[in-house]
């Protein structure tokens, strides 16, 4: 297998009259790995996943590029899509057919000879853990189940790309890990992953580099555990209750430490466990929680914490 | 082994969209299957023993002849028309079938070219259908009245592809009912269909040679008497040329819907 980039975005730009949701984006995704795409809703994610495989157009500007495969989606969609699976947002299945006929028609549409199709819809059910479900009515399915049938119907034609959009928000935890370790399952075999989540747990658990977009613009970008380990301090004292933040405040040392407050909560992070230690101190047990931080934090530094309009 | 990286060709990516929507209908095969059947046999009971009695003649020829020859391609239009407005609205709005269906190696103009051949099939079905239920009747001429059959499917291919145009416009599904009642219900009646053009005013006449309904009622019932004449070479070209105008107006502004 080459080195060569699956994807490749250069300087992308989407407008929708106005509003631009796609502002200059640039990122590229080695084979093998998983790449993600993190930020709020309305940031951008869905619509770099949909320029992929051409659900969407870019801005035609003349130092912008997409490549996928090599092709551009805008010149050869068809070579992108039989070498790409896509799990959108909403589930699309067909309700009026069964588990078997969605995935048939999926097969024929990949112009897969019948048996081979049989064959490989039998695997992928057994796969995903829906092989008893083959012959139940859509709406006989759980959310987990219908999620895990899009993602079989994504993958029956043996890609080398996986697209998912969201692909287990809404989900119960089981489930969840389910798809997450078929997921890592899939990336061992070889398969080039990109997804978008709001989780920051799914993002730690599954990438190997994300990106962080806001507004249509790349905030920050890289290997989630090394995101955590250098973007943000290592601990961080919460308080949910701010009536106590007075009391805290005073206690802490300002060069050590760095405060975020809100109406109803404070952090305080800072580099040392032991002085965030100290100042919690004497504080009533319950009302706060000492840890280390995590990828969330590090994307609310990075994208702020107040909501925006487009939420 | 065929290579999974080559993408299927144009002929396989219309067959398969066809076959998505053949699978989908063929599902309630009860359900579907059975109005065009029975729907021309309450037409037959209803104008044909009640009117017929008062009608002998249109055009010289019995009553019941004149109407036969025209239903077959009515009922095609009402089945494409309604297959292309509130079918595929309901797909794209509500199902979101395409979204899903556009993830697979096939283009928007695939989709939609793919459910016009749908909604030529669903015509050639209907109108088969009444055929059928005409000839047992002997109301139809025969076997000339089997040229109605590919007749409805040029019926149903153009009103399948004038409803998607119909549709592109459309954001709120009961918006369809002024497509319906304003356009295809005097369509009904107004092309020939259960009257000759001739008792039209002279003023309406025109006017009704721009209906396409006209066309294929025209090519239909000319075929099945076996008048053959120039007029019907003019009547095929129109619906042609009819056809592919909307297909390609249609295309051009579902894509906007689907590729966002």
């Amino acid at each position: 297998m080459s080195d060569e980039p699956v994807i490749v975005f250069e300087n992308v730009h989407k407008s929708y009259r106005k509003v631009k949701a796609v502002d200059g984006i640039s990122f590229d995704v080695p084979p093998g790995i998983c790449f993600g795409l993190l930020g709020r809703n309305g940031a951008g994610k869905s619509t770099i996943m949909r320029i992929l495989y051409r659900k969407a157009e870019r801005d035609r500007l003349p130092k912008s590029r997409v490549s996928v495969f090599g092709f551009d989606p805008e010149e050869d969609e068809l070579a992108i899509k039989c070498r790409s699976g896509v799990v959108p947002q909403d589930d699309n299945l067909d309700d009026e057919l069964n588990v078997r006929q969605n995935l048939l028609i999926f097969a024929q549409l990949y112009g897969m000879p019948r048996q081979r199709a049989d064959a490989r819809i039998a695997e992928l059910l057994e796969f995903m853990e829906l092989h008893e479900k083959a012959d139940a009515a859509i709406r006989e399915l759980s959310g987990g189940m219908k999620r895990r049938l899009v993602i079989v119907r994504a993958l029956l034609n043996e890609p080398r790309l996986l697209i998912l959009d969201e692909p287990t928000t809404g989900l119960d935890p089981q489930v969840r890990h389910t798809i997450w370790e078929k997921l890592r399952q899939l990336k061992r075999g070889g398969l080039t992953i990109m997804l978008t989540t709001h989780y920051m747990e799914e993002a730690f658990q599954l990438c190997d580099d994300v990106l962080i977009v806001e507004s249509g613009k790349a905030v920050l970008r890289g290997n989630p555990k090394l995101l955590v380990e250098r973007s943000i301090e290592p601990y961080v004292l919460e308080l949910t209750d701010a009536k106590l933040a007075p009391q805290v405040l005073a206690k802490v040392d300002q060069g050590q430490a760095r405060v975020e407050k809100s109406n109803e909560s404070v952090r305080v992070y800072g580099g040392a466990y032991e002085s965030l230690r100290s100042v919690a101190d004497g504080l009533p047990p319950g009302d706060y929680h000492l840890r280390p931080s995590t990828l969330e934090d590090v994307f609310l530094k990075a994208t702020g914490r107040r909501l925006d309009a487009r939420q | 082994m065929r290579d999974s990286n080559l993408p299927p060709t144009l002929g396989w990516r219309l067959f398969s969209v066809w076959y998505r929507h053949m699978r989908v209908y063929t599902r309630n095969l009860i359900s579907n299957g059975l109005p065009p059947f029975l729907e021309p046999v309450i037409f037959l009971l209803g104008v044909g023993l009640g009117l017929g009695r008062y009608i002998n003649q249109m055009e010289g020829v019995r009553y019941i002849v004149f109407l036969a020859t025209a239903l077959p391609i009515t009922s095609a239009m009402f089945t494409s028309a309604y297959e292309c407005t509130f079918g595929t609205f309901v797909r794209m709005e509500f199902q979101k079938s395409y979204d899903g269906l556009i993830a697979a190696p096939v283009t928007v103009q695939d989709i939609f070219v793919g459910e016009i051949l749908w909604a030529g099939t669903k015509g050639l079905f209907f109108s088969a259908c009444v055929v059928l239920v005409m000839s047992l009747f002997g109301a139809i001429p025969m076997p000339t009245g089997l040229f109605a059959v590919p007749v409805g499917f040029l019926t149903g291919a153009m009103f399948g592809a004038l409803s998607l145009v119909v549709t592109s416009f459309v954001r709120n599904i009961n918006h369809f009912n002024f497509y319906f009642t304003g356009l295809l219900s005097p369509m009904f009646f107004f092309s020939g269909t259960i009257f000759p053009l001739d008792s039209l005013p002279r003023a309406l006449r025109p006017v009704a040679e721009l209906l396409p309904l006209t066309h294929a009622v025209r090519l239909a019932r000319g075929t099945a008497m076996f008048h053959l004449s120039w007029i019907l070479l003019v009547d095929l070209a129109f619906l042609v040329v009819v056809t592919t105008v909307a297909a390609t107006v249609a295309i051009r502004r579902l894509r906007g819907r689907i590729v966002v």
